[in-house]
């Protein structure tokens, strides 16, 4: 019971949850962790637009650690923060050339470096991985590197 | 998926049932055991921890197997704790599930030898006599081994003609004698790139030679053959080819199979193991009695199952009296390397030759098995070559950084990926040199963290002698003259003591003394009647091959003789 309702809880606040972007210690708005992880998504990656909604399927995964998950929350925050400081707006308030910015200017920090490298990551899942995950949309993926997947394919997603 | 006749055979097992022996763990160590001795008519029961997975469960869906991990453990659950010595001495511990470092490889019914690559390499007859041979260095715990080659070889052929092992016997200056003519099933397809390969060493005066392998080439012992899928190692085989010990032994015998059953502790007597205990699915403990046991969890949950069943005869574990228990624990030492062909230098035929799918490369060199460096023999090792591996998100991954070593997306990653992976492709070599025996590399079990099951997890002590890392250099810098021979670009390696996981032996080492031994020549515990260790945890040193081909042999010889001491058993109460 105790751990059910602390996965409730992790899954409430990974997904539901705003996180609450702050600016010399004192709160400056708050933010939706899926529209703004959607929004870098297609910043890093411009195929990666049709593949956001893999970002719940990690956030709700049984084998993504906590860890990672948070992780994952905890960037959508420092990467606003660091939005605030350069240009005194939200992430997803900036236009593009800006967000670009951010997103160079947070990539000089090892945890900048790191939440890039792990977005990248799962983008590559998401344009690569078998379509039963509801992704990699007609094979898009593989056509686009000529690769042909291995048989049997699965017949159902590991969640 | 977990199979739920097998379940419900253990449901309907009475209380009270004797067994003639009981297998902990059902990977290379512990099937050749329960196939052979279930044939002979025994009362076989095996204890696995992991879910039953047929041939029909098994997919090429990447995300779940290689990205998710699927066959082994969440390191929150069940993880080790990993005591790193550095050359200074200096010990850092790390935990495994705050450093994502994991040494679990298949935790499932046949165990890792599911999502073996099935390269093939029995140990040389030098291997076996290390230390008379080429001498003691300092530091190492280097011992010859208490059999020689000549009482392994029957089952090295044993091997090839039951888990059906694929290839093209070449004469070359280290081919271990053989009894057999050639191997029972013909070598696998390779690539067109082989030729190249082979004419590289050609003019570089090395023999080369065709990798044995143990996947079936056509259908035979009632499985059937490879269908070059192009995804094999780390993967299931669903075609049954790959000789996995479910596929080739424990689907092909009456031997009643557990799945989901943890064993957390063995009990004794004096000088008998009375009963194995172990944890369902559910948490729920059972017992099983049995006139024998054998203990083939993997090397180092082998020797953690021992340090952790303890009693007033064995306060320090069970057969660790003498302090042996964990000890001289090993890995396949060496690394890796590779190098890159590019379109922009080859022909159209080259490239097409290049970017066939599914056939293998199967290439090796064991031209330095033995070598000579300032007049003294050292022990080399082997040189496996291979394509890279198939998956194409971990190879989109690899592109993430550009030549200056910045992180890099958007169009200059969507460029850098497509150029890598549609024109040119990987060659890749293994380096395979003997992980030295020393006293700094242990397991041992930790006074604080527990597993899932509430038992305290493994350590991993490491420490790698430098002596590996001179004999690995040399090795890979000829395979990187061989890749240059090619026209290979980008070439580089890596020769470190970072251990791999799924290369692990020694643990409880076998010998005729008690005081530096934990198994007798037979790989029975020296301090029991009844316990038996079948795993790679017997090996004193591991020779310069992968592991698997030796482990299935000596769990076939130790078969046998645990089949001497029933029958004896038999005969004495007839008598």
């Amino acid at each position: 019971m105790i751990l059910n309702a602390r996965r409730n809880f992790l899954k409430q606040s990974f997904l539901g949850t705003a996180v609450l972007v702050m600016s010399a210690n004192k709160l400056f708005g708050a933010v939706s962790p899926l529209q703004t992880l959607a929004l870098v998504w297609e910043d890093l990656f411009a195929h990666a637009k049709e593949n956001t909604p893999y970002i719940s399927l990690i956030l709700n995964h049984s084998r993504v650690s906590d860890e990672e998950k948070q992780f994952l929350r905890n960037g959508v925050q420092w990467l606003n923060e660091e939005a605030v400081v350069m240009y005194k707006q939200m992430y997803a308030h900036l236009d593009s050339s800006q967000r670009q910015e951010v997103l160079q200017s947070i990539s000089d920090y090892r945890w900048g470096n790191n939440w890039i490298e792990m977005m990248l990551t799962y983008i590559m899942e998401a344009t690569l991985g078998d379509p039963v995950y509801g992704i990699n949309k007609e094979e898009g993926g593989w056509k686009w590197l000529h690769h042909v997947s291995g048989v049997p394919r699965p017949k159902e997603p590991l969640l | 998926m977990a199979s739920s006749r097998q379940r419900s055979a253990a449901s309907k097992r009475a209380p009270f049932m004797m067994y003639d022996v009981c297998i902990i763990g059902s990977g290379a160590g512990g099937s050749p055991i329960a196939y052979e001795l279930s044939n002979a008519g025994y009362r076989v029961v095996v204890l696995e921890k992991g879910k039953y997975y047929k041939e029909d469960d098994f997919s090429k869906d990447e995300l779940a197997v290689s990205r998710r991990e699927k066959f082994t453990p969440l390191l929150k659950d069940e993880q080790h704790v990993i005591n790193d010595r550095s050359g200074d001495g200096k010990i850092s511990r790390y935990v495994g599930s705050e450093y994502n470092w994991s040494f679990w490889n298949g935790s499932m019914v046949g165990g890792s030898s599911n999502l073996m690559s099935g390269y093939f390499h029995r140990m040389k007859p030098d291997d076996f006599r290390l230390k008379s041979v080429y001498g003691a260095i300092e530091g190492a715990n280097i011992v010859d081994w208490p059999i020689g080659y000549e009482d392994l070889e029957a089952y090295y052929e044993k091997v090839e003609r039951i888990i059906g092992v694929s290839g093209l016997v070449k004469k070359h200056a280290f081919l271990e004698p053989r009894s057999s003519g050639n191997f029972p099933h013909a070598r696998l397809e390779v690539s067109g790139v082989t030729k190249w390969f082979d004419a590289a060493c050609g003019s570089l005066g090395f023999e080369s030679f065709c990798t044995p392998r143990a996947i079936l080439s056509e259908d035979a012992l009632g499985r059937k053959a490879c269908s070059y899928s192009n995804f094999c190692g780390s993967y299931g085989c669903a075609t049954g080819a790959k000789g996995s010990a479910r596929a080739a032994l424990l689907q092909r015998c009456s031997a009643e199979i557990i799945p989901e059953a943890f064993v957390y502790k063995l009990q004794s007597d004096a000088d008998t193991i009375t009963k194995a205990y172990y944890y369902d699915k559910e948490l729920n403990s059972h017992a099983i009695t049995a006139k024998i046991f054998v203990v083939a969890a993997q090397a180092i949950e082998s020797a953690r199952l021992l340090l952790n069943s303890k009693n007033k005869y064995f306060p320090k574990g069970m057969a660790n009296n003498n302090d042996q228990v964990g000890k001289n624990l090993i890995f396949s030492a060496g690394g890796s390397g590779q190098g890159r062909f590019r379109f922009e230098t080859l022909t159209k035929e080259r490239q097409d030759e290049l970017m066939q799918r599914g056939v293998f490369f199967n290439r090796s060199l064991q031209e330095w098995y033995e070598y000579e460096e300032e007049g003294k023999r050292l022990k080399g090792g082997t040189i496996d070559f291979l394509f890279e591996h198939a998956n194409i998100i971990s190879r989109a991954k690899k592109e993430f950084y550009n030549e200056e070593g910045r992180l890099i997306w958007g169009r200059e990653l969507q460029e850098k990926i497509h150029n890598s992976l549609t024109a040119s492709r990987v060659l890749r070599f293994e380096v395979f040199n003997d992980w030295l025996p020393t006293q700094h590399c242990f397991v041992s079990v930790d006074d604080t963290l527990k597993d899932k099951f509430h038992m305290p997890v493994g350590v991993i002590n490491l420490w790698g002698h430098p002596h590996d890392i001179k004999v690995g250099e040399h090795l890979a810098q000829k395979a990187v003259g061989i890749l240059q021979k090619m026209g290979a670009s980008e070439i580089s390696y890596s020769i470190s003591s970072s251990p791999p996981p799924n290369l692990v032996a020694g643990g409880c080492r076998f010998g005729n003394d008690p005081k530096t031994s934990v198994l007798d020549k037979n790989c029975k515990a020296h301090a029991l009647k009844n316990l038996y260790v079948s795993d790679a945890s017997f090996m004193p040193t591991g020779g310069s091959v992968p592991y698997t081909w030796t482990i299935y042999a000596n769990a076939f010889r130790v078969a046998d003789e645990i089949r001497k001491t029933l029958t004896q058993t038999l005969h004495t109460r007839q008598i």
